[in-house]
């Protein structure tokens, strides 16, 4: 299974496609393609493109334990805690940088 | 100091206006992202994983208390209060927003800086011995040469488009700390028989993928025809450097492919036509541009001994810290004193915005306003009066930079890795981190000595692992981190790329790992004083492996 991911394109941060269609900030909130979902993920591909605001924008294969999202490539467990050493908080959206499809 | 003279401040204001006009419109949509990440990257604004990177010039490694103030403005300002120190000499801020580029680009040209040339396939920022313009076995003050390449090189029309990137490092010291093989031009001061000062110049050189020793294609350049001769080697490159296949396209693999002597003939030939030409360097113009560089007005004074071992008793930190962290200097009276951004502990190369202020007011008030920023991720007051010395590491002490540990075993360079770095396949600083927190005493790493530690990750090498004495490199492996580990390489004159001895570490293994290895040379060496890379290179591999991987 897959989540769709980027960054913003005025803050940078890093973002993932939620069930609402809105890009926001958490993880958890991220909308879950399956294996047989392929066309509304790639029609989230297409329409985030439009926006033309999330940059990077990657497909990323996830798993579930106990209900929570893990990314299965360890960048993208980085990506979803901030750099661990020293640790230091993701970086947030702005008010104004708050994207949907 | 060279001052921008009005053709460069023009340029760069004329630059930064242009680029807040294209944030402008990436912002209001007019631009898209394909169109404008090439403009953001000749400016040098990147995408990291968590964030926007910025990546700052700092030619040739010289910075003024004035520019090092600005540098921590920026921090302040528009980041999280820090920067991180890079081994290509630069400065990278890891949070800055989009819509604040212009105004940190508008403040660094208020400072005669910029963030030109930090990307893309052209020549990038030159940079040289951390310690120019004042080791005592220096030949000459590369800067000054250093400074024409940068006029020359930026933003040559020849030369915007090359094959791929391209770096040139020189050196005006025999003792090479710029790791001048390892760039695609290395440069070495070097006498001719009638004892005029000229260069020696390296090509194909690099580190990466493919790593290569440079190779001597010319013992002596005069330096009227340098550029001539530099010119000659970018365009036999630029002609027949392999734009099919990025892998291949640095300039080591089409000497290596080609041979040493195809492309020294044909440079040869370009040469014969461009020599005497327009490139020419007269000698006012080098004394001109050299100017700007003349030496402080030291003063003149006896060569003043330290006591170190009086030190020691008294003050064991400090006794450590002139024990470790001062360089000779060329005028009697002075040192070099090298400001380790490596505390037990710490992320290599960070530098809070308070700690930047500090060594600004340190090189304002002891250093003739000047500092350096080394390869090796440290900073450098050049020239400071031994008899400052105390003052200076009380100073230190209170902004916590006084760590007496340059060239020791907790002296690492570390590349950002998969912290913050895209292109990253493990980390680095945790790693670095924790081989400090191990060879923490002070006692210990004076046992172990002179030992260099670099790592990198991923094989980009930006850690230059491959040149460490000991190498780190951080692969992927099924999803995880795995570490592979080199030994043997030296990243000076006697150059040499370190050599993976078996199969790769867990990250929770490699303190051990070097622990073994630094055991294995501490039973072996001949005296306390033979170095590990010494030890290494009489012993061979055999006793490294054995250490590593046990005798099975
Ligand atoms: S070596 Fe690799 S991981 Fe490290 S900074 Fe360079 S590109 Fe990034």
């Amino acid at each position: 299974m897959d989540i769709l991911t980027g960054n913003e394109l005025l803050s940078g941060a890093t973002v993932y496609l939620d069930t609402e269609g809105r890009w926001v900030e958490d993880l958890q909130a991220a909308r879950i393609f399956l294996p047989e979902e392929a066309e509304a993920r790639d029609a989230a591909i297409a329409a985030t493109k439009k926006t033309g605001r999330i940059l990077s924008l990657e497909v990323e294969a996830v798993k579930l334990v106990d209900r929570v999202v893990v990314p299965l490539r360890i960048r993208e467990r980085i990506r979803a805690a901030g750099p661990t050493a020293p640790a230091f908080e993701r970086q947030h959206l702005d008010e104004d940088s708050h994207v949907s499809i | 100091m060279y001052r921008y003279d009005e053709f460069d401040a023009a340029f760069v204001r004329e630059r930064t206006a242009q680029f807040s006009d294209q944030v402008r419109r990436r912002i209001s949509g007019e631009l898209s992202e394909d169109q404008f990440r090439p403009l953001r990257l000749m400016n040098g604004l990147y995408l990291q994983l968590h964030a926007y990177m910025l990546r700052v010039a700092v030619p040739y490694g010289t910075l003024s208390s004035r520019q090092m103030r600005m540098l921590a403005h920026l921090a302040r300002t528009y980041d999280r209060g820090y920067g991180h120190f890079t081994t290509r000499q630069n400065i990278q801020y890891n949070w800055p927003k989009l819509r604040d580029i212009p105004s940190i680009l508008a403040d660094l040209a208020s400072v005669e800086m910029h963030a030109i040339q930090t990307s893309g396939n052209c020549i990038r920022n030159v940079t040289t011995d951390q310690f120019a313009g004042a080791a005592a076995d220096e030949i000459i003050d590369p800067r000054p040469v250093g400074e024409i390449l940068r006029q020359w090189s930026s933003l040559h029309p020849e030369f915007t488009f090359l094959p791929r990137k391209f770096k040139i490092a020189l050196t005006g010291s025999p003792n090479d700390r710029a790791a001048i093989k390892f760039h695609d031009i290395g440069l070495m001061a070097a006498l001719n028989g009638a004892g005029e000062i000229g260069w020696s110049v390296y090509v194909g050189g690099g580190l990466g993928r493919t790593p290569m020793i440079g190779k001597l294609i010319n013992a002596y350049v005069p330096h009227e025809h340098l550029l001539s001769y530099l010119e000659s080697i970018m365009r036999v490159y630029n002609r027949y450097g392999r734009r099919d296949n990025k892998y291949k396209a640095r300039i080591k693999i089409l000497v290596h492919e080609e041979g040493l002597e195809t492309i020294k003939a044909q440079v040869e030939e370009e040469f014969a036509q461009v020599r005497g030409g327009r490139l020419t360097l007269p000698q006012e113009e080098l004394d001109r541009i050299g100017a700007y560089f003349a030496p402080p007005p030291f003063k003149s004074l006896p060569v003043a001994a330290i006591d170190i071992a009086r030190e020691k008793i008294l003050d064991a930190a400090y006794g450590s810290w002139l024990e470790n962290n001062l360089h000779p200097h060329r005028v009697p009276g002075y040192v070099s004193v090298t400001i380790s951004l490596k505390p037990i502990g710490a992320a290599p190369g960070d530098a809070t915005d308070a700690q930047m202020e500090a060594v600004a007011d340190l090189a304002e008030r002891y250093s003739f306003d000047e500092l350096r920023v080394s390869h090796e991720q440290n900073l450098v007051l050049p020239h400071v009066l031994v008899s400052d010395l105390p003052a200076v590491y009380v100073a230190l002490v209170e902004a916590g930079l006084a760590e007496g540990n340059a060239g020791l075993i907790s002296d690492m360079i570390a590349c950002p890795g998969l912290d913050y770095c895209a292109l990253a396949n493990a980390r680095s600083i945790p790693i670095a981190q924790e081989i400090s927190r191990r060879f923490a005493a002070p006692e210990r790493q004076k046992e172990i000595g002179a030992l260099k530690i670099k790592i990198s990750g991923c094989i980009n090498a930006c850690g230059h692992h491959h040149v460490g004495h000991i190498g780190i490199l951080g692969v992927e492996k099924k999803g995880t981190e795995l570490y592979q580990i080199t030994v043997g390489g030296d990243g000076t004159e006697a150059a040499a790329i370190g050599k993976i001895l078996g199969p790769g570490f867990e990250a929770e293994a490699v303190p051990a790992a070097i622990e073994r290895l630094v055991e294995a040379y501490i039973a072996r060496r001949q005296t306390p004083d033979e170095p590990f890379i010494s030890a290494y290179r009489r012993l061979g591999d055999a006793p490294f492996k054995e250490a590593l991987y046990g005798t099975a």
